[in-house]
């Protein structure tokens, strides 16, 4: 900080000392002027300069807190994320392909006591009584057979339906990875523009409040704590029962 | 029984597609989808919808908007309102339940608990 000329001082507090003693307002207020003045090219631009290094050294500080929150903990919890969404596709390939293997033997077996009873039927047509014979009641046990499998078939179907809902959970998690990701690149950048001497802009979007979940959190994920979470449909019926009745 | 009109909001396609086709199954068919609380309201206002399934986490207007928002406008205060989603913190089941959820299914979840729920909301629906 480079200190105002003490000698200057002296003659602006004496020439401020007689303009009072003499009653010269305009004297006084001009030289009070010249003494504020005096004091300000020293001052204003050593405090803009702390300013600055200190607006540099919080725009930094927020940087590096935020970076190291999402070092220690956000990566780490991103790995978590993307290794159940790698649980939930090999699952959910898993139960599609039990499914097509469990649906395979209905479909054959509807196809063998088709044709079986399609032989039957031309013998019938042959005039081969005796085989002709056995038609009813073999078709009976095929019609059944058919029904019972079909139900199977439908159920199959339905829960083939249902495995398909990992798309949504794992596309919930996977964007939450990319926020992640999107913010990174917005904090390093901002440091790399703290390092360069630049000037920082203010990061482009509001980062994110974990907090916040009005917006929604997106699915539980095993082993990244989230608070108070539900662990499933009956626990939330439970919930829900205690609501009303609390009511 | 059939004649029930629902609107389907989940930002994602596949998991309407699931919705519609389970609730074509157990005898409904006529569906609207919607992608968010934005595109839902509007449809909600302008149609005469009998129930509402919503997720929560969209973009645009989340779902959880929407039903305050179904809840603050006259004609379809009374809406039977489902949350179908995967947000599971207990102070969101509880806001839901106070902004006036009819129902709440955690995702991923079974037919037989989406038709459970779903009975239960349009018997309370028909007794009102």
């Amino acid at each position: 900080m480079s200190h105002p000329d003490p000698e200057r001082f002296r003659a602006q507090v004496a020439a401020l000392q007689g303009a009072l003693d003499g009653g010269d307002a305009a004297g006084f207020r001009h030289a009070f002027e010249e003494l504020c003045g005096q004091m300000d090219c020293g001052l204003l631009p050593e405090l803009k300069r702390i300013t600055a290094t200190a607006q540099s050294a919080l725009a930094r500080f927020s940087a590096e807190a935020r970076l190291d929150v999402l070092a220690g903990h956000e990566v780490p919890d991103a790995r978590k994320r993307l290794t159940h969404v790698v649980k939930l596709t090999d699952e959910a390939a898993h139960r599609t392909m039990d499914l097509v293997d469990s649906c395979g033997p209905l479909v054959d077996e509807a196809a063998r006591g088709a044709t079986l009873l399609l032989e039957k039927w031309k013998s019938y047509g042959e005039r081969d009584l005796a085989f002709a014979a056995l038609w009813p009641e073999q078709a009976a046990t095929f019609l059944q057979r058919t029904r019972t499998d079909s139900e199977a078939l439908r159920a199959n179907l339905t829960e083939l339906l249902m495995a398909q809902g990992y798309q949504d959970i794992t596309g919930q998690i996977i964007r939450s990875v990319i926020a992640l990701v999107d913010e990174l690149e917005q904090v390093l950048s901002k440091l790399v523009c703290i390092a360069e001497g630049n000037e920082v802009t203010s990061l482009q979007r509001a980062l994110p409040t974990p907090q916040d979940w009005q917006r929604g959190l997106g699915p539980q994920v095993a082993g990244i704590a989230n608070g108070d979470a539900m662990s499933g449909q009956d626990d939330i019926d439970a919930l829900l029962s205690q609501m009303a009745a609390d009511k | 029984m059939s004649t029930v009109k629902f609107l389907v909001v989940d930002d994602f396609s596949t998991m309407r597609r699931i919705v519609k086709n389970l609730l074509q199954e157990l005898g409904y068919n006529d569906i609207t989808e919607a992608d968010d609380g934005n595109t839902a309201l509007p449809l909600l206002q302008a149609g005469s919808f009998d129930v509402l399934i919503t997720d929560w986490n969209m973009p645009g207007m989340p779902g959880i908007d929407l039903l305050k928002a179904v809840r603050a406008d006259a004609k379809l205060a009374k809406l039977p309102v489902l949350m179908l989603t995967a947000e599971a913190k207990r102070e969101q089941i509880v806001e839901a339940v106070q902004a006036g959820a009819s129902g709440y299914v955690i995702k991923p979840f079974t037919a037989v608990t989406l038709k459970e729920k779903l009975d239960k909301m349009l018997a309370a629906r028909a007794a009102a």
